[in-house]
């Protein structure tokens, strides 16, 4: 049962992570992550035999807790790299609102013109 | 001397004008105020009093309003920058006497310091920062600063930008580029109105530790054990 339900869900986020990105509510490149990682859920869920096979021969003898931990892991990643990219942009966004800043007071002593409304 | 006063403000309506007005008579440096989205009257005051005033237009804190006044310091290649809070903990009287060892080529950053200020409690918190950065400065947190050229382009810079106080990850930064920090003593009463922005509640204090605690670990550049 637990394969069924594993190999519904991997079609179902296949389903949705397209729509997302035709709609651009996630950029390709974030989407290729997302992509891979589905594509080993359905094929945990169309082919469990393949699994137990990896299992066995890495040396686990129960093969649904390599999943459990290869599925932490990644998630574990995925946060970690957010966190990076969301430094960088902060970062990024901090100089941006700085340089915005500077601008419109230059603009500001040149033309005596106040600062545009948000 | 092509110098400025970058000033900080947030909601300082209340204290600012007396303190332009002591500013103006104690030294003839042009001042300019970053308005960190103060939502009473800082920066309409500041604009009446012949103060050049840079708007933000979303709020950086502190350290990320004094770097915007830094930029634009970079950008006119000023010899000095002075830093200090609008909050009338520093007296501009004391100006002259940091800038000196500035002018006189000892060091590239001279901080107005009191180190007796506060409870015994900010003095324990002090001491901890010490022992996890290894940075002998006695006090880590004053903003009263004097910086020149050198330092103003190091502080102005991207690296910068990644700090959220104004405090230890900056003393971190000037000990790795191998600048000189002096020490000047100076007299810092509390704040004339209002409350402090970072020990504002026990959490923020939590926070703010937690954060320069580990922050100071990880950028520490002397070998554990040295002081």
């Amino acid at each position: 049962m637990i394969t069924l339900l594993t190999a519904v869900f991997g079609v179902l986020l296949s389903a949705l992570m397209l729509y997302l990105m035709r709609r651009d509510h996630l950029q390709i490149s974030h989407g290729l992550g997302w992509t891979l990682a589905i594509l080993i859920c359905s094929l945990m869920g169309f082919a469990p035999s393949l699994f137990d096979a990896v299992a066995v021969g890495i040396g686990v003898s129960y093969a649904p807790i390599l999943g459990i931990a290869l599925a932490i892991a990644a998630l574990v990643i995925k946060a970690l790299l957010t966190d990076i990219e969301i430094s960088k942009l902060k970062t990024r966004e901090q100089r941006l609102i700085q340089k915005v800043a500077l601008l419109e007071s230059e603009i500001r002593e040149v033309t005596g013109r106040p600062p545009i409304d948000d | 001397m092509n110098a400025a006063i970058v000033m900080p403000a947030l909601n300082e309506a209340a204290t600012i004008e007396t303190l332009f007005h002591d500013i103006q008579t104690s030294v003839s440096l042009p001042i300019w105020l970053v308005d960190d989205c103060s939502t009473d009257a800082t920066g309409d005051l500041a604009s009446k009093m012949d103060v050049k005033v840079i708007r933000l237009p979303a709020p950086l804190g502190a350290w990320g309003a004094t770097q915007t006044g830094l930029r634009e310091a970079a950008s006119r290649d000023l010899d000095f920058v002075i830093t200090m809070d609008a909050d009338g903990q520093h007296n501009p009287e004391d100006i002259p006497a940091l800038l000196a060892p500035l002018i006189a080529g000892e060091c590239d950053v001279s901080i107005g310091s009191a180190p007796d200020r506060g409870s015994r409690l900010r003095r324990l918190a002090w001491r901890l920062m010490r022992l996890t950065s290894g940075l002998r400065c006695t006090d880590l947190t004053s903003g009263f600063r004097a910086l020149n050229a050198r330092a103003v382009d190091l502080l102005a810079g991207p690296s910068a930008s990644s700090l959220v106080y104004q405090d230890v990850g900056v003393l971190l930064m000037l000990e790795k580029a191998g600048l000189r920090v002096v020490e000047v003593p100076v007299a810092m009463p509390q704040r004339a109105d209002g409350k402090s922005r970072i020990f504002r509640s026990w959490l923020a204090v939590a926070h703010y530790m937690a954060h320069t605690l580990l922050l100071s670990a990880a950028k520490r550049k002397r070998p554990w054990g040295s002081r």
